[in-house]
C-alpha cells in the first residue's frame, strides 16, 4: 500500500474533531447534501446505524458547532453549520481527502484513544470552553 | 477479621495496579501526561498496599506508608496543575 | 505531618472526584462516571482514616476503610474494562 501524504490541517481537524468515521460520514452528509432534510431517521438510515446512534452522533457534532439544529421549521432536522471553517476551504479538504483517501483517514480515526479516554483527560482541564 | 482485612487489601492492591496499568496504556496512546501521572499514583498506591503485608495491619500511622501515599497524591496534583497551566 | 497527607489525600480525591462527575453531567461519558464514583468512594475512605486515626482514635474503622476502598477501586476497574475500548 503506497503512503499517503494527507495535508496537515486535515489531519488536524480529523484528530481533534471526529470520533469514529461514522461520524466523520454524518459530517460529510451533511455538507454536501444541504438541500435534504437531516432528520435522525433519515441519517441513521443513510449512515447504516441505528437511530439512537445517529441521534448520539449528531448531538456530538453539535456540540462542537459542526453541525446545528435548523432555524426556522422543522427545528428537529440537523444542517452543516459552516461558521467553524471561515474559508470553507478545510472542510472541503477533508471531504475530498476523504473520498480519495479512505483507508489512511480511517486509520489516523481508529489510532486515537477512544473517546471515553479523552474525555477523561478533558475533564481536568478547568477552563471549559466546550 | 484477618483474613477479611487481608482480602481487602489484596482487592485494593491488584485493582489499583490493573487501573495503574490502564492508565499507563492510555498515557502511550494519547502521550498525555496526567494518564501519565494516574498511572504511577496507582501503581504506587498498589505497591505501597502490597507492602502493607510486610508490616503490622493496621498502619496507615506509620510514615513510609503516608509519605509514599502524599508522592502518589503529589503526582497527581502536579499533572493537574501542569494540564492548566498551558493556555 | 501525618495530618495534613491525610488531609491533603481528601483534597485531592475530593476535587478528582468534582471534576470527573462535573465532566459526566456535561458530556455523559460513562467511564467519567465510574472513575468519579471511584473518586467519591476513594474520598469516602480517607474521610474515614482521618476520622480513624485523628478524631475517633479509640474506635478502629479498618474495616470500613478498606471496604469503601476496594469497592471504590472495583467500581473504577469495571468502568475502565467496560468503557475503554
Amino acid at each position: 500500500m503506497q503512503t499517503v501524504e494527507l495535508p496537515q490541517d486535515v489531519i488536524l481537524f480529523i484528530t481533534e474533531q471526529i470520533d469514529t468515521v461514522p461520524h466523520l460520514e454524518a459530517l460529510l452528509l451533511l455538507f454536501e447534501q444541504p438541500a435534504e432534510q437531516w432528520t435522525v431517521e433519515r441519517a441513521a438510515a443513510r449512515l447504516y446505524v441505528s437511530v439512537d446512534a445517529a441521534a448520539q452522533i449528531l448531538q456530538d457534532l453539535e456540540r462542537r458547532k459542526l453541525v446545528r439544529k435548523r432555524l426556522d421549521e422543522p427545528a428537529s432536522e440537523y444542517v452543516y453549520d459552516p461558521t467553524w471553517d471561515g474559508t470553507g476551504q478545510l472542510m472541503a479538504s477533508v471531504a475530498m481527502n476523504y473520498r480519495r483517501y479512505l483507508a489512511p483517514v480511517a486509520a489516523i480515526i481508529h489510532a486515537k484513544a477512544s473517546r471515553s479516554v479523552r474525555e477523561f483527560a478533558r475533564a481536568f482541564e478547568f477552563k471549559k470552553d466546550r | 477479621m484477618e483474613m477479611l482485612h487481608g482480602f481487602l487489601l489484596g482487592v485494593i492492591a491488584t485493582a489499583s495496579l490493573t487501573a495503574g496499568g490502564f492508565f499507563l496504556k492510555f498515557w502511550r496512546q494519547t502521550r498525555d501526561i496526567l494518564f501519565l501521572a494516574f498511572g504511577v499514583a496507582f501503581i504506587i498506591e498498589g505497591i505501597n498496599r502490597t507492602s502493607f503485608v510486610f508490616l503490622e495491619l493496621p498502619n496507615e500511622g506509620h510514615p513510609s506508608i503516608y509519605i509514599v501515599r502524599l508522592l502518589a497524591f503529589l503526582v497527581i496534583l502536579a499533572a493537574i496543575f501542569n494540564k492548566n497551566r498551558r493556555g | 505531618m501525618a495530618v495534613a497527607v491525610y488531609v491533603l489525600g481528601i483534597l485531592v480525591t475530593a476535587l478528582c472526584t468534582l471534576l470527573l462527575l462535573r465532566a459526566y453531567a456535561k458530556v455523559g461519558q460513562k467511564l467519567l462516571l465510574w472513575a468519579g464514583l471511584c473518586f467519591a468512594g476513594l474520598t469516602v475512605a480517607n474521610i474515614l482514616l482521618f476520622v480513624d486515626l485523628v478524631i475517633w482514635t479509640d474506635v478502629s474503622l479498618y474495616t470500613w476503610r478498606l471496604s469503601a476502598a476496594a469497592v471504590a477501586m472495583l467500581l473504577l476497574l469495571y468502568g475502565l474494562v467496560s468503557e475503554s475500548d
